[in-house]
């Protein structure tokens, strides 16, 4: 599903945040992108999401060469995938409802399924009160629920989520971790980035630790330990 | 894709109305702009009407000399006929000159009372055939009058309606050259103001790309929000040019009425508006590409 051979990224401020990383996950894995803030976890995931380009090295998404020189359908890449960003990217002119049916909206699902799926997701994501609130009147979590909400509406096969719990109250992130679970448990392929080492402790799957672009050794996840 | 089309109608309104500051200055520049151009296409297109009407008037006048018999003016005018070019010739007797005269005057023809006919000399008017305006061809027929002898003198304007050409080609150059300026200028505005729309719309633009948004689905409106740009400054241009165009009628036509007898001051004929419209259209929808293609591409 996803694989990167020696991969590097260095921005034109001369930092590196990637640096010759290699990594594969297969179809219906659920991985942990583990490591402290600044290590190179968004930078690996926003490659993985066509968002910027690496620097050099090869990478593969879904059958998709991003590397290749003729790739440029950015757009029909990201309709293959869920994705959770840090910085949530709603659409503030938009209500809960109506941000989370867009996801489904672009992809051309017809309107009777868009209404059904979308309640259920609201329902899943314990928004079906807040459904019609406007995006600029929730809170911080709230806000990050339905961001989570909206890579989960289409059901893809991979989600991509970045820091997705990170200001999650122990109960929604719990909660959100069980809906991660169950997708996982359906095939869904889920890159989890995260700096958080309890969460990692307590699910058992696969983590990839990075640190300072590199890909540490694998872990055990008790062993995980971030020093900021 | 009509109802693609109607979101994106009421994306790029919303937006207008969200930016409405940049974009009425935008169309504000673009009428201003337009109506620059528009104000020289006006006066070319007049002096090219005016060049028109004179050069269908265009002819050769042959006064003849004073005693010639109607059979020797016969003869002369069975000779014009057959000259190289000759169209039409009329001949016109101190009768016909009078009866002209006091058609002019109107009701102050009693100007020439006392004044006998027969002290006009007789002419023929000769209309040359369209591809013989040029000088050098006229030259050709003057050269041949200027040979008969019961022909006294020949009157022509030719010199001076090649003069106005000269003019009227000068105008159309000018009015070429700022369009060109103008129209480099509008595009820089529109992309301009784009891209300060676009900017502040970044985090929604930015949202549609997450989730896979086509680049047509965030691209059209603001390119239908150029185009609605373009066409209200058009129309603004439109409508201005047209008031100045009432006030130049209303208030600079009776002065030189004499002047002008028989000249028509014409405004921009349909055509031309609907492709100054469409051109209003054209620009602003480039405009907005241009800022589409700096700033609306996802991010790689």
């Amino acid at each position: 599903m996803i694989q990167m051979f020696s991969v590097s990224k260095t921005y034109p401020s001369q930092i590196t945040a990637l640096s010759d990383l290699t990594l594969e996950v297969t179809a219906g894995e659920f991985v942990f992108i583990a490591g402290p803030s600044g290590s190179g976890k968004s930078s690996l995931l926003r490659i993985l999401f066509g968002a910027e380009k690496p620097s050099s090295g090869e990478v593969i998404v879904n059958g998709i060469r991003l590397t290749h020189p003729s790739f440029k359908k950015v757009y029909q890449l990201r309709r293959t995938m869920g994705i959770i960003s840090p910085d949530f990217k709603l659409l503030r002119d938009r209500n809960v409802r109506e941000n989370i049916a867009f996801a489904l909206e672009v992809t051309g699902h017809p309107p009777k399924e868009i209404r059904e799926k979308v309640s259920e997701t609201l329902r899943q994501m314990g928004l079906q009160e807040r459904e019609k609130d406007s995006i600029l009147s929730l809170s911080a979590g709230e806000q990050q629920r339905v961001a989570i909400a909206r890579a989960l509406v289409r059901e893809s096969s991979l989600i991509l989520a970045d820091e997705p719990t990170s200001i999650l109250d122990d109960e929604m992130t719990g909660k959100v971790m069980e809906i991660f679970s169950e997708l996982h448990q359906k095939g869904t392929t889920i890159v989890f980035a995260t700096q958080d080492a309890h969460l990692i402790q307590r699910h058992p799957h696969r983590v990839i630790p990075l640190m300072a672009g590199k890909s540490g050794d694998a872990e055990s996840n008790e062993e995980v330990r971030f020093e900021e | 894709m009509i109802s693609f089309l109607g979101y994106a109608m009421r994306r790029a309104l919303r937006n207008m109305k969200g930016n409405l500051f940049p974009n009425l200055t935008t169309i504000a520049v673009i009428g201003i702009s337009l109506l620059i151009f528009l104000s020289f296409s006006l006066i070319a297109f007049n002096l090219t009407s005016l060049l028109k009407i004179w050069e269908e008037k265009f002819e050769v006048i042959a006064y003849l000399k004073r005693g010639a018999s109607l059979g020797e003016v016969e003869g002369l005018l069975k000779q014009i006929r057959q000259l190289d070019g000759v169209e039409t010739v009329n001949y016109i007797s101190p009768f016909d000159a009078m009866a002209f005269m006091e058609s002019r005057l109107g009701r102050q023809k009693n100007l020439l009372e006392g004044i006998q006919p027969a002290i006009l000399p007789s002419s023929i008017e000769i209309r040359l055939k369209k591809d013989y305006w040029g000088e050098t061809k006229i030259d050709e027929v003057i050269s041949h009058l200027k040979r008969i002898s019961q022909i006294e003198e020949i009157q022509y304007g030719q010199e001076w309606i090649e003069t106005f050409s000269v003019l009227v080609h000068l105008v159309r150059l000018t009015q070429w050259i700022l369009g060109g300026l103008l129209l480099a200028a509008i595009i820089f505005i529109v992309s301009n103001t784009l891209q300060l729309t676009i900017s502040s719309r970044r985090e929604e633009i930015e949202a549609m790309q997450m989730v896979g948004a086509n680049p047509a689905f965030i691209q059209v409106p603001f390119f239908l929000e150029g185009l609605i740009q373009g066409l209200l400054g058009a129309g603004m241009a439109m409508g201005l040019l047209f008031l100045l165009y009432k006030v130049v009628l209303i208030t600079i036509t009776p002065l030189m009425k004499g002047w002008m007898a028989g000249i028509p001051i014409l405004f921009l004929p349909w055509e031309t508006i609907a492709w100054m419209l469409s051109g209003g259209m054209v620009l602003g929808l480039f405009g907005s590409f241009v800022a589409s293609m700096r700033f609306l591409r996802y991010g790689r």
